[in-house]
């Protein structure tokens, strides 16, 4: 059916003034299916193909029939395409740009050659529930699952893709209204006018909505002329902000609604919200109703007035309504033969509209339904319809008449754009008499105009824009003059027709577009018992497609309610729930903002060839070499320690002051040990177990004044230990104040037999001999003119110095020392060779030694364990644990050197070959001359025992049991 | 024993010399006081900049006693929490809470160090007197200058920044780019300009968003030389 493009932008290219949204000054050229085509700046994919004459735009789900254009609105799986790396594009909200390359769906071959075709003569052999029925088999996995994938589903994920550009940004309004139609266009006006600040969100390229595309009266030419007068009139409002392309994807709490325009999603704040976002067209059911060429006449208007092309060349109307007469005007004047309107209703239309159709002769043919839809010679097209005299709702006479036509328009009625009302917890209900949905029971501050509220009168649903601002203009406090007339006749009678569902015994009468699914589907899953709709739904997947509903809710409502004998309003809909249209993940990922922290240091540790590693949002040194080496690397640094002198980046260490009157009862209840008679300038091991008595975090209390504690936290644990600092004093209102100081230092561990001839090379007024600076104690001062803190503390088990700095002197703190280090032979060394220095000292580690259960007693921490207080965070429960002692035990385990080494959680055996405990830490000790690890064993192992640690691989390791002070148990080396 | 000169750096530094910054001395630090042209960076500063203010002092006071202390040191109280004063001597205190004080020396040459104060807590006897806070190390000082800054921030920030609705001297408390930060409006001649306070371990980080999110706006860095001049245009 293609045909060659004209320089005007195709065959089926109208002359002006039809296509507002299009540029004739600029072609574009485009291909799809690979081959050549030419529109114009304005058009959308379908409307572009459209224009040259190629309507075959997609293949169905299921029975890969030929789909094409339905809705022309971007709301139908009909248009859905393929791009170079994006799927499901809908063709016709598509903008077409220069060069732009696009494919069908969801075919074998080609699109026009669909060899999956022959499926739509199986459909007896996929009945509805054919999914729910196999898909919990065994054999589904097996044989259908594979074949599926082959044969249906959508588009093809580009899994090479890179990932694109998008971001997020906030916006606040007093008011936003969503839909630039007639009744969202005067909300906005009115409320600018009111001072309000208003944001007006139109999903598409222009403003006007339907007064761009519908025909309100004989002339045909209200509409723009209005919609002229309201964008007019809107630009003029300083306060007026208008979105266009931008869709409004759900509603939230509060009137936060999320915004997508292109490739960024704004997340709105509205104080007052009007949804104006018009209604969505019906189809009716009949046979073949989804052919190529059978369109809603809302498209057919879209195609003539928006982008300037003929829907048709031969075209029938098929009218449930009046709307149908302006249709059947438009393609008159579009130059189509319009043969017949085919009138669902007795009477024909009795409007100005179908009074001006029937001057021009066109003929009606009241009482009457399309019954089936005859495709043209190669099944891809429509080539005529049959036309029956109905019998009754529902039922026609087998005899029939056919109508030769291209083009077959559907105006039969409307359902509101409901989503986001009931998003919002709005009610939805049925106006039997009227045969449409009313919405009610919405939240304060929202309200709803135009035909989303049954308004279709285009004087009305202006009135009722002016009316919604005019109460959100007052909600919001704003001056805003004399409360407008409410419209008492909105135009909503006669639009909906109650039944135009023509089921044909030989099917294809399509409910569902998107899953294939038709009128006998719906009814067979009512027989099965599926009574209740969400049942229906998820038995048929009834309304599961990309369009989610859009053209299939009300006539599966309608079937569903005669199927089971009640009303349409007892049967409902289904859940409305977020999103409201499809998005893709890279909007909802948006600007990925993930924290980063590092130390002062840092690009001193990347200079040196350090390895970077995570801890929590820091970067620390992993270790300083390549990868390549990394053992050998890790190794070399705890020899250094061990031997000479290291040093580590520690400013990743939480730090907390806690000053006041009240401060050293404040440490004795938050912490096991005991703080009160802690000497001024010493410091004291910390362990923190939260109400159950499990051990949570741990450090060392630095006491520089009476009311003065510096508090270190480990590197994870610190915001939860100032969270839980916080909340502790919040109840006892002891005199104090916390404050959370860990950016603020930069921190060191210098480590080492060596460690004090380095710090002696250095100016200080800090005597760092044993004697002056024993073990334990504290000292403040300055080193090289750095003013720092001093703590001899032995985490690694060497001779050692914490020393702390102000942050913005810890790269000048690092670069003295390693300078001043030189003939000592410093090196720096990182968190690995840390693990493994602390792990031959056996000090553990809060998080990896440690789990949700642990106790102190359970690590060999009851000394930290205070009896004689009165009271601590976890003293009560530590005492009840005690009286059912710990059937487990942290305890220590060598294996040879040269064997293998056992993982962390690798689980111990018992001998009944049970699990009786796992493995925590683990590493190969030079100094120890074995592999050595921390486990968790049963309480009365003894050391000596064998231990059976089950490997990764599976084979049982024999370790021997030990006490977890693998290196200097005297600690001679780090109290020297 | 060997004694040094040390030198305090910036949170930021890397980010800096990889803009290509032209440092000065202030202090112990090294502060960017210019990236390009003086004309360029004056028309950067009033469209959108980013200026490292860190090396500028500040400090913090919070506690039972703060602000009458810091009356009696001859500081003005901003009349509520999450509101802004300026001093007479160029400083800009924030009263971040009902007792807690943020204070951010000026920005003209030679104006005085607010961390001064520190000294004076240290000997005074009032008591309760608050405590102080190492802001000078615990946050970076970012500024953002420009018409449009309110737009970007808007995307990286879910406070309402808008001028109209965020009025000059007005602090909030909130988070940017998903980091614990201060944020305070305070026009600089006729520029609208945000001072950023955030965790200084998240400086580069943070540095690197606000970059990218000005790119749409033709944002760029610049220097306390062009920051200096704002309040004479």
């Amino acid at each position: 059916m293609a045909k060659q493009a004209t320089a005007s932008g195709g065959a089926n290219r109208m002359t002006a003034p039809a296509g507002v949204w299009v540029d004739r000054d600029k072609p574009v050229s485009f291909s799809f299916e690979g081959k050549r085509y030419k529109g114009l700046a304005g058009d959308s994919l379908a409307s572009a193909l459209a224009a040259n004459d190629v309507w075959l735009l997609s293949r169905s789900f299921k029975y890969h029939r030929p789909r094409g254009v339905l809705t022309m609105a971007g709301q139908d799986a009909n248009t859905l395409i393929q791009l170079p790396g994006e799927p499901n594009v809908p063709a016709d909200r598509l903008a077409i740009r220069e060069g732009l390359a696009a494919w069908g769906q969801n075919y074998k071959g080609s699109l026009e050659k669909d060899r999956n075709g022959f499926l739509n003569c199986f459909g007896a052999f996929m009945p509805v529930g054919f999914y729910y029925r196999s898909f919990n088999k065994p054999r589904f996995d097996r044989y259908w699952e594979p074949t599926i994938r082959r044969m249906a589903g959508l588009g093809k994920i580009d899994l090479g893709a890179g990932q694109g550009y998008f971001d997020k940004a906030y916006l606040f309004y007093d008011l936003v209204v969503i839909g630039g139609g007639a009744a969202g266009l005067s909300a906005a006006i009115t409320a600018a006018k009111a001072s309000a600040e208003v944001l007006l969100i139109e999903e598409n390229p222009a403003l006007g909505g339907a007064l761009a595309y519908a025909r309100f009266d004989a002339e045909g030419m209200a509409g723009e002329r209005r919609r002229q007068e309201l964008i007019a009139a809107a630009e003029a409002e300083p306060n007026l902000t208008v979105m266009t392309d931008a869709l409004c994807n759900g509603w939230f709490a509060d009137h936060y609604v999320p915004v997508i325009k292109g490739d960024r999603l704004y997340k709105v704040r509205a104080k007052q919200l009007i949804l104006a976002q018009g209604s969505i067209e019906q189809p009716a059911q009949f046979r073949n109703n989804d052919l190529p060429g059978v369109m809603l006449g809302s498209a057919a208007q879209r195609l003539i007035r928006l982008y300037g092309v003929r829907p048709g060349k031969t075209a029938v109307v098929l009218a449930g309504n009046d709307h149908a007469y302006g249709v059947a005007l438009d393609l008159n004047d579009a130059g189509a033969d319009v043969s017949a309107i085919v009138e669902l209703r007795e009477d024909a239309g009795s409007g100005p509209l179908a009074a001006a159709a029937q001057d021009r002769g066109i003929a009606v043919m009241a009482g009457h339904c399309v019954q089936e839809a005859v495709p043209a010679r190669g099944g891809k097209h429509l080539g005529a319809v049959r036309v029956s005299r109905i019998d009754g709702p529902g039922i026609f006479d087998p005899g029939s008449v056919g109508i030769d036509c291209d083009l077959l328009a559907m105006s039969v009625g409307y359902t509101p754009t409901y989503q986001l009302a009931l998003q919002s917890g709005g009610k939805l209900s049925y106006d039997d008499r009227a045969a449409h949905f009313t919405i009610a029971q919405l939240p304060s501050g929202l309200q709803l105009a135009g035909s989303l509220n049954s308004t279709y009168d285009l004087s009305a649903a202006e009135a009722e824009g002016a009316h919604t601002a005019w109460r959100a203009a007052t909600a919001l406090g704003l001056e805003a003059g004399a409360e407008p007339a409410v419209p008492e006749d909105r135009g909503a009678a006669g639009v909906n027709h109650p039944w135009p569902i023509f089921q044909h015994r030989r099917g294809k009468d399509f409910v569902d577009f998107d899953e294939d699914l038709q009128v006998q589907d719906i009814q067979n899953a009512v027989a099965e018992g599926y009574n209740e709709l969400e049942l229906v739904k998820r038995f048929s997947t009834v309304g599961m497609g990309p369009s989610q509903g859009r053209h299939s809710a009300l006539a599966t409502a309608r079937l569903v309610a005669k199927a089971t004998g009640r009303t349409v309003a007892e049967t409902g809909v289904t859940t409305a729930r977020p999103p409201f249209s499809a998005e893709t993940l890279g909007v909802l990922g948006g600007r990925i903002f993930e924290p980063e922290r590092f130390t002062p240091m840092h690009h001193k540790h990347k200079a040196s060839g350090a390895v970077m590693m995570t801890a929590g949002l820091w970067w620390r040194p992993a270790y300083y070499g390549g990868k390549a080496k990394r053992e050998e690397s890790i190794a070399a640094e705890v020899r250094n320690v061990r031997n000479n002198v290291g040093l580590i980046d520690v400013s990743t260490l939480g730090g907390l002051e806690v000053r006041g009157p009240d401060a050293a009862e404040f440490m004795n209840r938050l912490y096991t040990f005991t703080y009160k008679k802690q000497p001024v300038n010493r410091s004291r091991y910390l362990l923190m177990t939260n109400e159950q008595g499990v051990v949570i975090d741990d450090g060392v209390a630095c006491r520089f004044d009476a009311d003065h504690y510096y508090v270190t936290a480990t590197t994870g644990g610190v915001d939860r230990v100032y969270r839980q600092m916080l909340w502790w004093n919040t109840q006892w209102c002891l005199d104090l104040d916390v404050a959370n100081v860990t950016a603020a230092y930069a921190g060191v561990n210098i480590a080492g037999p060596k460690s004090r001839q380095v710090l002696e090379r250095l100016e200080s007024d800090v005597d760092f001999s044993a004697e002056a600076f024993p073990y334990m104690r504290l000292r403040s001062g300055y080193l090289a003119g750095i003013p720092a803190r001093f703590l001899r503390v032995g985490f690694v088990g060497e001779l050692g110095y914490e020393i702390h700095v102000p942050a913005s002197y810890g790269e000048s703190l690092w670069t003295l020392l390693l300078e001043a280090g030189k003939a000592e032979g410093i090196r720096p060394f990182g968190v690995e060779a840390q693990r493994v220095l602390r792990l031959e000292k056996g000090h553990i580690i809060i998080g990896q030694d440690t789990d949700g259960m642990t106790t102190p007693d359970e690590v060999g921490m009851a000394w930290a364990v205070s009896a004689k207080k009165p009271f601590f965070v976890g003293k009560r429960s530590i005492e009840l644990r005690r009286r059912n002692p710990s059937k487990r035990q942290l305890v220590g385990f060598t294996l040879p050197l040269d064997g293998p080494l056992p993982l962390e959680s690798n689980i111990l055996l018992d001998d009944a070959g049970e699990m009786a405990g796992f493995v925590t830490s683990a590493a190969r000790s030079e100094v120890c001359d074995a592999a050595i690890g921390l486990a968790y064993a049963p309480a009365a192992t003894k050391p000596g025992e064998e231990l059976t640690i089950k490997y990764s691989d599976g084979r049982l390791l024999q370790a021997a049991a030990s006490a977890p002070h693998f290196y200097d148990p005297g600690n001679k080396r780090q109290e020297g | 024993m060997a004694a040094a000169n040390p030198v305090r750096r910036s949170f930021a530094l890397p980010k800096l010399e990889a803009a290509g910054a032209r440092f000065e001395a202030l202090g112990d630090f090294q502060i960017a006081v210019s990236y390009r042209n003086a004309a360029d960076e004056m028309a950067t500063a009033k469209r959108m900049g980013l200026a490292d203010l860190s090396p500028l002092p500040r400090v913090g006071f919070k506690g039972a006693g703060t602000c009458n202390w810091l009356q009696s040191r001859r500081l003005k109280i901003p009349e509520a929490p999450n509101r802004a004063a300026p001093q007479t001597d160029g400083a800009l205190a924030l009263r971040l809470a009902r007792e807690e004080l943020l204070l951010l020396g000026g920005l003209a040459e030679g104006a005085p160090d607010p961390g001064d104060l520190c000294n004076r807590w240290q000997v005074a006897r009032t008591k309760p007197r608050g405590y102080p806070l190492p802001r000078q190390e615990t946050h970076a000082w970012f500024l953002v200058s420009g018409e449009a800054a309110d737009s970007m921030l808007a995307k990286l920030c879910g406070v309402d920044l808008r001028p109209a609705k965020f009025a000059n001297l007005t602090v909030a408390q909130t988070s940017l780019a998903r980091v614990n930060g201060v944020i305070c409006r305070q026009d600089l001649g006729a520029t609208l300009v945000y001072h950023l306070l955030a965790d200084s371990a998240s400086a580069c980080y943070l540095w690197d968003c606000l970059l990218d999110a000005m790119t749409e706006f033709q944002g760029g860095p610049v220097g306390l030389t062009a920051v200096r001049a704002l309040p004479a245009t």
